[in-house]
C-alpha cells in the first residue's frame, strides 16, 4: 500500500524549496558543538551514582543502593511492602548475572514468554499488580531509565503492570540520553541489538491536564522503584 | 474544521475570550508556573544559548534536504515490512486511513495525543465508517472527546480552559461518581481507558520525530497512553507532518531534551520512546506499521520567507511567554495552532483568507522568539506575514508600517516599555493606570493602542476592539526584567 505517490511528493518538495534532490550524502550533519557528550561528562561512577540518585528521586522514583548479596532480600521486602499478589517477570538469562536465579526460581510468578501470543503476554502483564524487570542504562542526569523490548521483556511489560522495579547495574549507570544512545545506535548498527522499541522512561506516569495539578499514576505504572546493585 | 477552531471572526471571539475570566487565571497561572520550571530547567542544563544554536542548526539541516531524509526513512520503514504513505492534503490522509481501518476490519480505535490528527479531523473522519469507535486516551483529549469534541486551546496542555467542576461533569456522563479531585478523576479515567485499551485493534499516534536512519519514530509523553497505543493494537498508524523528522536517534535525542525542558520543564518526559513495527521474536507492538506523512499546506513555506516555521518541534514556550495568549487563551486564535507559532504557521497552511487576523495577534514583544528553543524568528515572521498580505492587497505599502507602529505603541519602544513599567511621564499619552499587583493588571489594563488609522484593511480591524492589550518589554531584557518583577512582587505577597 502507498509507495507509488513518494517519487511525486518528494520532486513537489524539492520544486518548492528550489534545491534539487540527493545532495545529503554531500552535505551530511555534522553538529555545530559536542554539548551532548561533554554535558556532566568526567564524572566517576561514584558521583555518577549520586547525581542519578538524587534527580531519580526528585521525579518521585523510590531509589536503593543494594549490593548482590542483599538484592533478592530487597525485593522481598518490596514485595510484601505493595502487597504484590500477581508478579511478572522477564524471561531472561540476566538472573544469574544478578545472582538471582535462586530467587526468581523461588517465586509464583508469571513471565512474559518469549513464544507466547500477543494477547497471552499482554493478559499476564494486565493481570500484574507488580513487575520486576531489568533496565539497560540508568541515566544519572535525568533519573531515566532505557529498556530495550525483547521477546522476554516486552513493550507492555513496562506500562500494564501497577507496581513497577528496575533494576539497574551500578557499572551501567552514564551521564546522560547521549551516551545511552552511542551504544544503542552502535550496536542496533552492528547488529548487536535487534529490536523494535526503546523506551526511556524517567519515573512514574503523570499527567497535568487538570487544572495543571501534578496526578501521578494515569496508564503507565502506579510507582517506580529503581535498585541499584553497586558491586556490579 | 481542519485548523479551524471557530466560525466567528476573530473580534467576536477576542470578546468573548475576554469575558472567559476562568480561562485568563488558568492561562496566567499556567505562563508562571511554566515560567519557573522552564527556566529552572534550562539554566540546570547550562549552555542553553549553545544548546539553541545546535536545535536551530539540526532543524534547519533537515529542512534543508527535507526531500533525502524522508526518502531515507521511507526506505528504512519498508526495510523493516512497515508502510509509508505520502499524503499532500489532509483527505488523502484520512483516506488512506479509514480504507486501512476497513482493510483491517477495524473496530476500536485507540489514539494517542496528535496535533496533526486534529489538523486533518481524522476521529470524525474514521468515526464516520459504521462500527469503528475512537477514543482518545492522553487524559486531556479525552476529556475534550468526552465535552463533544471541544477543541484544544493549548498545543501542551489542551484543557487549559476547563476547570476541575467542568470536568468532573464531563466525567458524570460516564458513570463517575466521585469528588472533583483530579487525583480521583485521573484514576477513574485510567480504568475506563485501559478497557478500552485492551480492545483495540488500531492504534494512532503522533510523532514527534521520525528518525531518517532507522525507520523508528520517536514519541515523547508523560502519560503512558502514548506507549500503549504502540504496544497493545495489531496495526498502528503514525500521523506526521513532513518536518518533523531528524537524521538519527542521536539529533532525536538532543531535541527530545530541549523539547522536555521548553515544554514542561522537565530534563525529560516520564516516557521517551523510539518505536517501530514489532520484530518477528517479538509478541506484542504493531504486526503491521504504517507512517502517514503529511504535507496539508506545510510546503508553502519551502523556500519562502516562511521556511523557518518547519523547524518548530512543538514546545508550546512561545505560547507560555506571549501576552497577547494570556490575554485571549487559545480559542481567541481560532486556530488548533495558537499562540505565536499558530499566528504564524495557520495563514501558511490555510491561507490569509482564513488567518489574516493573526499576524496581528501580537504585540510584537518578541518573548516568542527569544524563548523558541529553535530558534523560530517568530516575531519578524509576523512582521513578514503583514507585508505580504499588504503586498498581496495592493495597497499603500506605507499603510504597514503605519500599522504596525500603531499596534507597536508602548510595545515598540523600550523607551516607552520601560516608562510604561516604572510609571515614567513620557508614557502618559498611552500608560491610563498601572497595576502592578498582578501580571494581568500590570500587562494589560495599562498601556493602550492608539486608534488606528483608516481604511483599515479587514484582519486588523480587530485590534481596534482589543486595544488594552499587553505591553511587554521588545527587548529580551525588558521581557525579564518585567518578569523578574512581577516574581519578586508574588514573592512579597507570598506566592512563588
Ligand atoms: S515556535 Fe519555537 S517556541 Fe513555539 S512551539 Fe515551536 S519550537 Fe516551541
Amino acid at each position: 500500500m502507498g509507495n507509488a505517490n513518494r517519487e511525486e511528493f518528494l520532486d513537489f518538495l524539492a520544486q518548492k524549496a528550489k534545491r534539487p534532490r540527493h545532495q545529503l550524502h554531500e552535505h551530511p550533519f555534522q553538529p555545530l558543538n559536542d554539548l551532548p557528550e561533554t554535558t556532566l561528562s568526567g564524572k566517576s561512577q561514584d558521583e555518577l551514582l549520586e547525581i542519578a540518585q538524587k534527580n531519580s528521586e526528585a521525579v518521585k522514583v523510590d531509589f536503593k543502593k543494594v549490593t548482590t548479596e542483599n538484592l533478592g532480600k530487597l525485593l522481598d521486602e518490596y514485595i510484601a511492602a505493595k502487597k504484590i499478589k500477581n508478579l511478572i517477570l522477564p524471561t531472561t538469562d540476566k538472573w544469574n548475572e544478578f545472582n538471582l536465579d535462586k530467587w526468581q526460581k523461588e517465586q509464583a510468578a508469571t513471565y512474559w514468554q518469549p513464544q507466547a501470543a500477543r494477547e497471552v503476554n499482554i493478559k499476564t502483564a494486565q493481570s500484574a499488580d507488580g513487575a520486576v524487570g531489568f533496565a539497560d542504562y540508568l541515566l544519572a542526569e535525568s533519573g531515566t531509565i532505557t529498556v530495550a523490548t525483547t521477546a522476554g521483556q516486552g513493550r507492555a511489560f513496562n506500562f500494564l503492570p501497577t507496581h513497577y522495579l528496575s533494576i539497574i547495574k551500578k557499572s551501567d549507570i552514564v551521564p546522560r540520553t547521549r551516551q545511552a544512545m552511542d551504544k544503542y545506535d552502535s550496536d542496533i548498527k552492528n547488529g548487536v541489538l535487534s529490536t523494535s522499541n526503546i523506551n526511556f522512561i524517567t519515573g512514574p506516569s503523570n499527567s497535568g491536564d487538570i487544572e495543571m495539578v501534578l496526578v501521578v499514576g494515569v496508564h503507565g505504572p502506579l510507582d517506580m522503584t529503581y535498585v541499584v546493585v553497586e558491586d556490579l | 474544521m481542519g485548523i479551524a477552531t471557530s466560525t466567528k471572526p476573530f473580534v467576536e471571539r477576542v470578546e468573548e475570550a475576554k469575558k472567559d475570566k476562568f480561562m485568563q487565571a488558568s492561562v496566567a497561572k499556567a505562563q508562571d508556573a511554566q515560567w519557573d520550571k522552564r527556566e529552572a530547567a534550562r539554566k540546570e542544563l547550562g549552555n542553553w544559548e549553545q544548546w539553541r544554536d545546535l536545535g536551530e542548526q539540526i532543524r534547519q539541516h533537515v529542512i534543508k534536504y527535507l526531500p533525502d531524509y524522508l526518502e531515507e526513512f521511507a526506505d528504512n520503514v519498508e526495510k523493516k515490512g512497515g508502510h509509508v504513505f505520502f499524503a499532500k492534503t489532509d483527505q488523502e490522509a484520512t483516506e488512506y486511513i479509514k480504507d486501512l481501518a476497513v482493510k483491517k476490519a477495524v473496530k476500536k480505535v485507540v489514539k494517542s495525543k496528535s496535533m496533526v490528527s486534529t489538523e486533518i479531523d481524522l476521529d470524525k473522519e474514521l468515526m464516520k465508517l459504521p462500527g469503528v469507535s475512537v477514543m482518545e486516551t492522553d487524559l486531556a483529549e479525552f476529556i475534550l472527546q468526552e465535552d463533544n469534541w471541544d477543541e484544544p486551546t493549548h498545543i501542551v496542555f489542551p484543557t487549559l480552559h476547563k476547570n476541575r467542576d467542568q470536568i468532573q461533569k464531563v466525567f458524570e456522563k460516564l458513570g463517575y461518581t466521585g469528588s472533583n479531585e483530579p487525583e480521583k478523576m485521573a484514576k477513574f479515567a485510567r480504568k475506563y481507558l485501559r478497557e478500552y485499551f485492551l480492545q483495540a485493534d488500531m492504534g494512532v499516534t503522533g510523532c514527534n520525530f521520525a528518525i531518517a536512519d532507522s525507520g523508528m519514530i520517536n514519541l515523547v509523553t508523560n502519560e503512558g497512553n502514548a506507549d500503549l497505543t504502540m504496544a497493545i493494537p495489531k496495526t498502528q498508524v503514525v500521523v506526521m507532518g513532513m518536518e518533523r523528522i531528524v537524521p538519527s536517534l542521536k539529533e532525536a535525542e538532543v531535541l527530545d531534551n530541549m523539547l522536555s525542558r521548553s515544554a514542561v520543564g522537565q530534563k525529560l518526559t516520564s516516557y521517551c520512546s523510539f518505536s517501530g513495527k514489532r520484530t518477528d521474536d517479538e509478541s506484542d507492538g504493531p504486526d503491521d506499521f504504517h507512517v502517514v506523512i503529511i504535507d496539508n499546506g506545510r510546503s508553502n513555506a519551502l523556500g519562502t520567507q516562511f521556511e523557518s516555521v518547519l523547524q518548530c518541534i512543538r514546545c508550546g514556550s512561545c505560547l507560555n511567554v506571549c501576552p497577547v495568549y494570556r490575554h485571549i487563551g487559545g480559542k481567541g486564535y481560532g486556530s488548533i495552532y495558537p499562540g505565536p507559532i499558530g499566528a504564524v504557521l495557520s495563514p501558511v497552511l490555510d491561507g490569509y483568507e482564513e488567518f489574516g487576523d493573526l499576524p496581528y495577534a501580537s504585540s510584537l514583544c518578541a518573548a516568542c522568539t527569544e524563548t523558541c528553543p529553535v530558534r523560530i524568528p517568530l516575531h519578524e515572521l509576523l512582521i513578514e506575514h503583514r507585508h505580504v498580505m499588504m503586498d498581496k492587497l495592493h495597497t499603500d505599502h506605507s499603510l504597514t508600517n503605519t500599522i504596525m507602529k500603531t499596534i507597536g505603541v508602548g510595545t515598540g519602544s523600550p523607551i516607552l516599555f520601560k516608562s510604561a513599567m516604572f510609571g515614567a511621564n513620557t508614557a502618559s499619552k498611552v500608560v491610563s493606570h498601572h497595576d502592578h499587583d498582578s501580571v494581568a493588571g500590570f500587562l494589560y489594563e495599562t498601556g493602550r493602542i492608539g486608534k488606528l488609522h483608516k481604511p483599515v484593511p479587514k484582519f486588523a480591524r480587530g485590534w481596534t476592539d482589543i486595544r488594552d492589550l499587553p505591553q511587554p518589554a521588545k527587548s529580551h531584557e525588558n521581557f525579564r526584567h518585567w518578569f523578574k518583577k512581577h516574581k519578586q512582587e508574588q514573592a512579597a505577597k507570598g506566592g512563588k
